[in-house]
């Protein structure tokens, strides 16, 4: 008798909110990518928690894509109040410069310019495009990563080299 | 027909490729806004959604800060780096996830580093960001071609999403 396979929606969302969350508020998104990889992880767990049977790498591959799917829906929302915020810590930065070098440390102007760029709402939605696509590579990383962590062992099946299995004997009849 | 072994060769190759154009964008940004091209910021926006570009962190390349921190070019440069020695370590046949105490080891000098640059009680240096993220992105591409390969290779057992 085969077993059911865990739905995924539940995972990814709690690993998607988590880490889109923690990418979205100001100097905890410090940790860059690591947020959406530790996401990709958080998911694998609950699913992994949840099945009855083995969970393969591409099972881990694919919550971790949805879960970076969340993930940067909930970062560009997240984002949204706190920008006026991030503006304002931005500024602090700079006036405190400015009170100890004559000159900008060169790239400030750049980086001022690249958020900026990203105020207008094409732009926010080609960035969450990006988002998207991008956060959906590092949720994979994180998802194969957590089945390698949390991925119950069971008996080995043969010509499946990703995840060790144990032997099954419950459909044995004597 | 192809074989797995094939199959899998063609995904190690576009991971390579793909890793090889990333990290080509984060140095074409700065030679870009060397140049005064206006495609140079939508080049820095893209790669915003991943990282802080936080220049006091950045390396400098062209005269301006390359498109990421210091930190995310070391994952970069590290998953580029463990994709290249991927066939000497694990040949490119069945592709086999790495040992988790491997994985935890190598994660040890970044979760130092990260954690006590979070909470304030150091301030690293852009070299140390680099090395530590440089360190533990090695071995990310063993997951990821495992994942990846399972993922082609083996696609109609998976999970369905609800």
């Amino acid at each position: 008798m085969s077993e059911q396979r865990p739905g995924m929606f539940v995972p990814a969302l709690i690993g998607g909110v988590v880490a889109g969350i923690l990418s979205g508020i100001p100097i905890v998104n410090c940790l860059c990518c690591l947020w959406i990889i530790g996401g990709g992880i958080l998911a694998a767990y609950f699913l992994t928690k949840e099945s009855p049977v083995v969970l393969t790498a591409g099972d881990g591959a694919i919550v971790g894509i949805f879960t970076g799917i969340i993930a940067a829906l909930v970062e560009t929302v997240v984002n949204i109040p706190f920008r006026a915020l991030s503006e304002k810590i931005v500024q602090g930065m700079m006036d405190r410069f400015s009170q100890y070098y004559e000159e900008m440390p060169s790239g400030w102007e750049s980086w001022l310019e690249g958020r900026d760029f990203e105020g207008s709402v094409i732009w926010s939605f080609l960035g969450l495009v990006v988002s998207v696509v991008i956060f959906s590579a590092l949720g994979a990383l994180g998802g194969i990563i957590g089945i390698s962590l949390f991925g119950k062992k069971k008996a080995a099946q043969k010509n499946e080299g990703v995840v060790d299995v144990s032997e099954d004997t419950s459909d044995r009849q004597s | 027909m192809m074989t797995a072994k094939t199959k899998f060769t063609i995904i190690y190759i576009a991971t390579l490729i793909g890793i090889l154009l990333w990290i080509g964008a984060l140095f074409y940004a700065p030679y870009l806004k060397s140049i005064s091209s206006p495609f140079s910021r939508f080049l820095y926006a893209v790669f915003s959604p991943t990282c802080h570009q936080n220049p006091s962190r950045c390396f400098y390349a062209f005269g301006n800060p390359v498109a990421v921190c210091s930190r995310c070019l070391g994952i970069y440069a590290g998953f580029f780096l463990g994709t290249l020695i991927f066939p000497l370590v694990k040949g490119l046949s069945t592709p086999v996830m790495p040992k988790a105490k491997t994985l935890i080891l190598l994660s040890i000098p970044i979760f130092i580093d990260a954690t006590g640059n979070l909470v304030g009680l150091w301030t690293s240096p852009i070299w140390v960001r680099f090395l530590t993220g440089f360190i533990w992105a090695i071995i990310l591409p063993f997951y990821f071609l495992a994942g990846l390969a399972d993922y082609i290779l083996h696609k109609r057992k998976h999970s369905k999403l609800a």
